[in-house]
């Protein structure tokens, strides 16, 4: 038993090793440091938006001890992941990019560490995953390849720090603000996508009106003309917005969007896309019991 | 030869994935509470606390709702034997919850704000009824590391084998999850239920 339980030991601590040599520390707030995973050895950090108060005079602890300065190439908030590079000069020397695991063969129940460096010294707790499931979406609109839980412990300063397996390799970027109280973790293909995208633009495009909306019920006789019980419900149209542009108004009631029915905020979300940015959709509203088909051109949030 | 974590893995997700099979949502018009399938009869093991002043309702892991008739339930212990109107549900081996012992592994399972079927791993920090600070006077418990939460209610307890020994109840402060034993339910099946119980009672192996 007790071979077993040394092996089983000396694995754990050989797999924080293998994820210490690319957990850093990020000093971009005042508060406790976090943590990041090195990218790539040409010196791209990855870690949460939350943890990264600063675009500049940000110092990254490296695992040989150094620390060096960086900046902030993107950030978004949506999926609460941000991405830096070392100044150019830091860069040079040997960084290890860290391995990844593109987690198709991950099941409930393996075990799993969340690394943290928020001091000197790598920092490890020891979990299983708890759920796995479908692709979200967050509060702020960010689209999340699958969703992936674990019941591992998130000490302060783990944030942007990596999930990692049984061989110290990358299962994603793990994050306490996505939702409060429970451990997420963005998953590798999500974290690679969003990567390339803020290296190439610096943001996330995502389809913006303006406005801010609640699901609501239709009365009868509109829900029996338009095939649908519900739509989403004008709370607020922001001054200059594409919504006020387009003409919407405050306690308008839209039911399609670009000719696809709009029942709840999913649907809205699910439309408003990064790629419909610039572009014109038409939308069509209850206002006063009475349908009324606008247009508007869609801004970027980002 | 495999690393010994990804034995481990393999061992750990075939316990899980079995237990879902026996692992049951309980919706009391509220919230979600979790229980367990004891008999493939319809018999279900859930917690008193679970229970609510409305209909309730059961969906098994084959995605099946059912309404659910609740046949005892005991406050002072927080366990209640439902029954759906169905067969062949698979069920979960009982394990012996009077042989616990510190430091075992212990897996619970349920559905935890809401997030169906999720697992949570630890260890049983102690058992039995000479616990310090423990709700209830003299009530046996099992007291785990685990943090159970809202929705973990009435779920499966389970030891490394997979056996049922417990169901997931309460937190006693902010780190120490409790589950009723099995045992408990045992006594408390055959107690409400007579003849009923021995007969349910058949899968409960000498203990």
């Amino acid at each position: 038993m007790a071979e077993v339980l040394t092996e089983f030991s000396t694995a754990l601590s050989g797999a924080v090793e293998a994820g210490g040599r690319y957990t850093v520390r990020i000093e971009a707030r005042r508060r406790l440091p976090a943590s990041g995973v090195i990218w790539s050895p040409d010196g791209v950090i990855l870690t949460a938006h939350h943890v990264v108060e600063w675009d500049s005079n940000i110092t990254i602890g490296l695992p040989d001890g150094r620390a060096v300065p960086a900046h902030l190439v993107g950030r978004d908030p949506a999926t609460d992941l941000a991405v830096l590079r070392l100044d150019a000069a830091a860069s040079s020397g040997s960084l290890v990019a860290a391995p990844l695991n593109g987690d198709e063969h991950l099941r409930v129940g393996h075990l799993v560490l969340a690394l943290g460096r928020p001091g000197r010294t790598v920092q490890a707790t020891l979990g299983i995953v708890s759920a796995l499931g479908q692709a979200w979406r967050t509060m702020g609109g960010g689209e999340i390849d699958r969703y992936l839980q674990t019941d591992t412990a998130m000490y302060p300063g783990f944030s942007g720090g990596p999930l990692v397996d049984a061989a110290g390799r990358v299962l994603g970027i793990n994050s306490s603000a996505l939702l409060r109280g429970i451990s997420l973790t963005v998953p590798v293909s999500t974290v690679r996508r969003l990567a390339e995208t803020l290296l190439a633009h610096g943001h996330v495009p995502r389809g913006h009106l303006g406005v801010k909306v609640q699901p609501v019920r239709l009365p009868s006789a509109s829900a029996a003309q338009l095939g649908q019980d519900t739509g989403v419900l004008l709370l607020s149209v922001e001054p200059g917005s594409p919504a006020e542009r387009g003409g919407l108004l405050l306690g308008d009631t839209i039911v399609t969007l670009d000719g696809q029915p709009i029942r709840d905020i999913d649907d809205l979300m699910a439309i408003l896309t990064g790629d419909r940015v610039g572009s014109s959709v038409s939308v069509r509203v209850l206002r006063g019991g009475e349908v009324r088909d606008l247009t508007a051109v869609v801004g970027d949030r980002g | 030869m495999l690393n010994v974590i990804e034995q481990l893995n393999d061992d750990l997700s075939r316990v899980i994935e079995g237990v879902w099979r026996s692992l049951v949502q309980i919706r009391n018009g509220v919230g979600t509470g979790a229980g367990t399938v004891w008999h493939s009869d319809g018999l279900i093991v859930t917690n008193a606390h679970v229970l609510g002043a409305r209909g309730l309702s059961v969906v098994l892991s084959d995605g099946r709702a059912l309404p659910a008739r609740v046949l005892a339930a005991d406050r002072a212990h927080d366990v209640a034997a439902l029954a759906v109107d169905v067969s062949g549900l698979p069920t979960i081996s009982l394990g012996d919850s009077r042989r616990l012992t510190p430091g075992q592994w212990v897996i619970a399972v349920g559905h935890p704000w809401g997030v169906t079927g999720a697992a949570t791993a630890g260890i049983v920090t102690g058992a039995g009824r000479a616990l310090a600070e423990m709700p209830g006077p003299d009530r046996e418990w099992i007291a785990t590391d685990l943090h159970l939460r809202p929705g973990h209610s009435g779920g499966p307890l389970v030891d490394s084998g997979g056996h049922l020994v417990g169901i997931n109840t309460i937190m006693a402060g902010p780190n120490v999850g409790l589950a009723v034993p099995t045992h408990v339910i045992v006594r408390f099946l055959h107690q409400a239920l007579g003849s009923r119980a021995s007969a349910d009672g058949s899968t409960v192996r000498a203990a």
